[in-house]
């Protein structure tokens, strides 16, 4: 005899609105359902009336943790518009406030996800050292949050010694306290019992569902953008890949926070051997993009990032389209989420599973077609869209 | 090794040391530093302004207007549409737009949010 | 006669009471704020003394909200009854004497049976509003009884044999003769017991499952606002005192101590204050601790290792004492 409960659109747990309706039966969830559509703001849209120099902006609040690789991944499809490269001051200052925004993403969900599990203490703890990371991004990039630090054809501003120093320092001491939470947390029981055999997602499962970032990783797929397809100098400089194993949300806690260790590595990589010259190319403000399509992708925090753009000629985009990582990954949820022979989940769980993915629904907006005349609402299958995007695609050309 | 309570010597540890909260906005003003090329409010040279609207033209939210002086055509900026990411002060050819470290911008009158 | 009234309404009585319940809420935000670096609450009042009051009168002055399909009865005595049930039980408690203000032999099982109305008090405080969030707490919090009950029983019983009585004046009275506490012995494997079930009573972490805010939004007290949920909140209150006041009484010898003849009754009070106090230090500390367990995992790792721990107390204080 189930019933019906819906986390969402507004709980504790959710960030961002989201309808997550579960059928349950006592505390073992039977059926799940996703509802994703609540924070459309239409960003697409508004990237068409805007000259490139604006979009920029606009780019960079799609969401707030993961500015960075939002403004990286447009200065990379626009300087592919254009035709032109950044020089390697630049992309080595990218890469470094590309990773001090990874550590900072990695220490917010660390402690928003113990938050969740109830372990308030290391939530405190984990934030207070995400406030040193920031104080790092602020003496950097001039801002804690929206960094604005990328532009068309390079970086807004250099990076000064007496900043690197701090910033060495900085890295010391989120290494340091890394280990000893990451000891913590191996050793502590109630930790343990709550993520160990929870939210299990079989590797062939995650490769099927679209599954991309360090969730696929904690399931032992060996697949990072910096590694495939290296932008902005990453090719350069050595660093691993993490994976884990065990598929369940421990194995998501510790490839976070064993990527930390790997964030510091490349940063003070990155630092030591940081080429001189230029940190922009002079490209004036207003320009009249070739005519082309330009696709560009990133490593987010939270796993791939893609945007595809195509220009008419003119100084903004004609399309612009943004596939972030989250919303590949929340088809996973409704897997990971539905209880099978042998494997069991609890409403206690939703909150680990969920939280599991790093989910960041601003970033995402589900396309649902409301028919006003006949008052009906379909939601797209996958082949509808392809067929839908095929044909339009066919007319335009 | 699982050993539970592992936190206990880090919890009792924070009983003493001081703590990490700055009690802004009642006391200790003193102890946020804000680092130089901090983005905060606008501030506008009217001297060194030569009128080529090339900030009103780049502003992604729209929080710059070009009115008629004595002088010649200048910018005014409406802070509360700013969003602060300074591409006006990068783009002005004579430099008289700079960014402050003043971050406090509210007000109750919206004339205070008016930089002319 | 008269003084045993005045007694149960003002000093050690309901006016004491309630005062003290709010100032050890103050104890706990507060260090619980400080094990994890902060400040907790400092602007009400000095040190934030008075947050506590504050948020019960803000509390009071809300609207009353019920919701139509609740069962009106249930929704409006529930919260009268679990501060009157914990009240009554602090009745009992030793604080300006070796006895409370109700004293008789047995009362320690009186206390236990209050606890455990407590408990179904709010399974029904659950049951009777129409929410299904708080039908699933409600659950939890009876599952949950099941799981600590026993090993909480079989801890202040052990303690009771040691020292030979079933009242707990008795047993403070036992400690004072024998001039060490019975926490110096064997039964400091059933202040273990005690602490950890006591979490579990009270409903905090690692044991806040029936209200656990991240999965179920609050779980039995969702639908509880205004003047309901200031009497919810004060019951809790209340149990800190119980609870840390039981644990002082039987395993730390109560309120005890060098006296001074004349000023006894203040000098009783305030070694009962202290080492509440310190009982109440060690609850903050494990709350700070831990994250929050599944109620199945609750369940097993009482049943499991609790309750071999109780049963072998138990043997453990039959063969030395």
């Amino acid at each position: 005899m189930s019933f019906e409960i819906s986390i969402g659109p507004q709980h504790p747990i959710h960030v961002e609105p989201l309808m997550l309706r579960l059928s349950v039966e006592g505390e073992l969830i039977v059926d799940v359902d996703v509802d994703v559509s609540y924070i459309h703001r239409g960003i697409e849209k508004a990237l068409e009336a805007r000259p490139y120099i604006q979009g920029l902006y606009l780019v960079e609040r799609i969401c707030g943790i993961c500015n960075a690789a939002h403004s990286l991944c447009y200065c990379l499809n626009v300087e592919q518009l254009l035709g032109k490269e950044a020089p390697p001051r630049a992309k080595y200052l990218r890469i470094v406030v590309e990773e001090l925004s990874r550590i900072h993403s990695h220490l917010l969900w660390l402690g928003h996800y113990f938050h969740t599990l109830g372990f308030e203490t290391l939530f405190m703890y984990f934030w207070r050292d995400r406030e040193r990371i920031m104080d790092m991004l602020e003496l950097i990039t001039g801002n804690r949050v929206t960094t604005s630090y990328n532009t068309i054809g390079g970086v807004r501003r250099d990076l000064t010694p007496e900043a690197e120093q701090r910033l060495r320092r900085t890295l010391d001491y989120i290494e340091e306290r890394m280990r000893y939470y990451e000891k913590v947390i191996d050793s502590e029981p109630t930790i343990l019992a709550r993520t160990q055999g929870v939210g299990i997602l079989k590797p062939s499962d995650a490769v099927r569902l679209g599954v991309v970032g360090p969730h696929l990783r904690a399931s032992g797929v060996k697949h990072d953008v910096r590694l495939d397809d290296p932008y902005s100098g990453h090719d350069e400089i050595p660093f691993n890949v993490i994976t884990w194993d065990t598929c369940d949300c421990y194995a998501r806690v510790k490839v976070r926070i064993r990527e930390v260790y790997e964030s510091v590595n490349i940063i003070r990589y990155a630092l030591d051997h940081m080429p001189s010259g230029d940190y922009r190319l002079k490209i004036p403000p207003f320009f009249k993009a070739p005519p082309g399509e330009s696709l560009s992708r990133v490593e987010a925090p939270r796993g791939e990032l893609v945007h595809y753009s195509i220009s008419d000629g003119g100084d903004r985009p004609y399309r612009y389209k943004v596939r972030t990582p989250t919303l590949a990954n929340l088809l996973s949820v409704v897997e990971m989420l539905r209880s099978r022979d042998g494997y069991e989940v609890y409403i206690a769980d939703v909150p680990a599973i969920l939280g599991g993915i790093d989910p960041c629904i601003c970033c995402s907006a589900r396309v649902m077609v409301t028919d006003e005349a006949r008052r009906r609402r379909t939601i797209m299958t996958l082949e509808d869209v392809i067929k839908i995007s095929r044909e339009r695609g066919a007319k335009r050309r | 090794m699982r050993v539970p309570g592992r936190l206990v010597a880090e919890a009792l540890r924070s009983l003493f040391k001081r703590r990490a909260t700055i009690l802004y906005p009642y006391r200790e003003l003193e102890k946020i530093h804000l680092p130089e090329g901090f983005r905060g409010r606008i501030e506008f040279d009217r001297a060194k302004c030569i009128g080529c609207q090339l900030c009103f033209r780049v502003c992604p939210a729209k929080a710059i207007e070009m009115i008629e002086d004595e002088k010649g055509k200048r910018p005014i900026f409406y802070i509360y549409r700013c969003i602060y990411c300074a591409q006006c002060a990068e783009v002005c050819p004579t430099k008289a737009i700079s960014m402050s470290k003043t971050f406090e911008n509210i007000a109750l009158r919206k004339e205070d949010l008016v930089v002319r | 006669m008269i003084e045993k009234i005045l007694a149960a309404i003002f000093f050690p009585g309901a006016v004491f009471l309630l005062a003290a319940s709010l100032f050890y809420e103050w104890v706990d935000r507060k260090l619980y704020a400080r094990f994890q670096n902060r400040v907790g609450p400092h602007l009400a009042g000095p040190f934030g003394l008075l947050q506590p009051v504050a948020d019960l009168i803000k509390l009071l002055s809300k609207e009353d909200i019920v919701p139509m399909a609740a069962d009106r009865l249930l929704f409006t005595l529930t919260p009268i009854l679990a501060p009157a049930l914990i009240l009554l039980a602090c009745m009992f408690l030793p604080i300006a004497g070796p006895s409370g203000i109700i004293s008789f032999k047995g009362d320690l099982i009186a206390v236990i049976a209050l606890l455990s109305i407590y408990t179904i008090t709010i399974y029904l405080a659950g049951e009777g509003s129409s929410n299904r969030f708080a039908s699933i707490g409600a659950v939890r919090a009876a599952l949950q009884l099941i799981g600590y009950e026993i090993p909480l029983t079989l801890s202040l019983l052990s303690a009771a044999i040691a020292a030979g009585s079933l009242s707990i004046g008795g047993i403070v009275e036992a400690q004072a003769e024998r001039g060490i506490w019975l926490i110096a012995g064997p039964q400091i494997i059933g202040f273990a017991i005690f602490v950890i079930t006591s979490q579990a009573e009270m409903e905090r972490i690692p044991f806040d499952i029936p209200e656990a805010e991240q999965e179920i939004v609050a779980g039995w007290e969702v639908e509880y606002g205004g003047r309901r949920l200031a009497l919810f909140r004060l019951s809790k209150d209340l149990e800190l005192i119980l609870l840390s006041g039981l644990g002082a009484a039987i395993f730390l010898g109560g309120p005890i101590g060098p006296v001074i003849p004349g000023l006894e009754p203040v000098l009783y009070t305030i070694y009962f204050i202290l080492k509440s106090l310190v009982v109440l230090a060690i609850f903050t500390l494990v709350r700070a601790l831990f994250a929050r367990l599944r109620i199945d995992q609750m369940v097993s790792f009482s049943w499991k290792y609790l309750m071999s721990l109780a049963v072998i107390l138990v043997i453990l204080t039959e063969v030395i004492v």
